[in-house]
């Protein structure tokens, strides 16, 4: 048996043992670091599972809250003041909004976990920005925004998910009125892509505070806001355009910014008239 | 349904979060309520007295849901109207919901609203003269 010092010494006096003990050492940091991947992966799944399990199981309380106070709203248990219809009205939108945040979380999981399926059908995207528009009119006239609807005469149908496009124009035209000061402007425009006419270019605009270059990328990312005092501003999941894209992408579609800090912003998405095959 | 008698209304869901507001809302507007917390309660009640109108949950302890509509398949106990209400309405869910044989599939929390006017809808197409004295 040789001391630690002796073999050092003699790997230095002979390469070839040199040599397999360096590649000994590579191969075994290189199986730590594949053990160390699927753990990781395993507890991605574990997270991303238990997100998708918590999210179903707060419908269910929520469920009760809402129904409950629906019921009070609408005087079938007897007629109510108007301060506790104000108050019935705090809590039943306070529930609402926080199932919306609920469901975010559970399609977000269902998207990391490729849960997520199409249901293709014949859409009119000037129809569904309509539809999005109609369920924001009370958030733009509360913030006196000018919200500005244009759909160009030859933009084509699309075979697409109706919900997941309402869903993913709910979310950029929502983030437009958050992040826009009261009196600017928000638009959505619609027309054939420039350069390839079986799809379709969205664009949905706003004056509001903008975002920096080097957030461009970060603002996809799950969980993220760009800046922590806008976050205290602007409360969310911070889930909105990662789902956005994941939605997009599930099309065959791409989505982009362009936008400067304190110039507002232009977000972009195109969905091909026909969803790619499964 | 015959003559007067108050609609029926079964409420399948093994959570009384859902059920009791359900139960309240139903029974405050003129309809009888019946609530069975499993696949094997739910085929029990139908089979006791068969409901008019089944709002039915897809995951009970002892099962799938939609297996309440197999176990009575071609049964005379087989509620007319069956609306699967669901945490999930993905298009997976309603394709299965529908070839099962629900007539719609609502994600809960249904407003209240919708539902009594949905829920009168379905009542009044068994019978009109019932449902519109509940």
């Amino acid at each position: 048996m040789t001391s630690r010092t002796d073999s050092s010494a003699a790997e230095s006096l002979n390469p070839v043992a040199s040599m397999e003990s360096h590649l000994a050492a590579v191969e075994h940091a290189y199986q730590s670091a594949l053990r160390e991947i699927a753990e990781l992966n395993a507890r991605d799944t574990l997270k991303t599972q238990f997100l998708a399990n918590i999210s179903h199981d707060l419908r269910t309380p929520l469920t009760a809250i809402i129904t409950h106070a629906e019921i009070l709203r609408d005087g079938i248990l007897g007629p109510l003041s108007g301060r506790q219809q104000d108050s019935i009205a705090g809590i039943i939108g306070g529930g609402r909004r926080l199932l919306e945040m609920v469901g975010e979380i559970l399609t977000y999981a269902r998207g990391a976990a490729n849960q997520l399926e199409l249901a293709p059908v014949e859409v009119s995207i000037g129809e569904v920005i309509d539809q999005v528009r109609r369920l924001n009119e009370s958030l733009v006239a509360r913030k006196q925004l000018n919200l500005d609807v244009q759909i160009d005469a030859d933009t084509p149908k699309v075979v697409a998910d109706r919900e997941k496009l309402a869903h993913v124009l709910g979310n950029l035209l929502g983030n437009a009125i958050d992040f826009t000061p009261a009196g600017g402007r928000v638009w959505v425009h619609a027309c054939p892509h420039f350069e390839n006419r079986s799809t379709v270019l969205v664009e949905v605009g706003d004056s509001g505070i903008g975002i920096a270059a080097d957030h461009h990328e970060l603002v996809f990312q799950e969980f993220a806001q760009v800046d922590a005092s806008a976050s205290r501003q602007h409360h969310g999941t911070g889930l909105g355009l990662t789902i956005a894209r994941r939605l997009v992408e599930l099309h065959g579609g791409r989505i982009w910014l362009d936008s400067e800090l304190g110039r507002g912003s232009r977000f972009f998405f195109t969905i091909p008239t026909q969803p790619p095959a499964p | 349904m015959t003559g007067s008698r108050r609609p029926l209304v079964l409420i399948v869901d093994d959570s009384s979060h859902v059920t009791a507001p359900l139960q309240l809302l139903f029974e405050e507007t003129g309809r009888r309520v019946a609530i069975a917390g499993s696949v094997a309660a739910a085929v029990r009640a139908c089979e006791a007295e068969r409901p008019d109108l089944m709002l039915l949950d897809l995951t009970l302890p002892d099962g799938d849901g939609l297996s309440v509509l197999t176990a009575l398949a071609g049964s005379a106990a087989l509620p007319p109207v069956t609306v699967a209400l669901t945490g999930h309405d993905d298009a997976r869910t309603v394709q299965r919901c529908r070839a099962a044989g629900c007539r719609d599939v609502l994600l809960k929390p249904v407003p209240v609203r919708e539902l009594l006017r949905r829920a009168a809808e379905w009542l009044a197409e068994q019978a009109p003269a019932a449902e519109r004295q509940a």
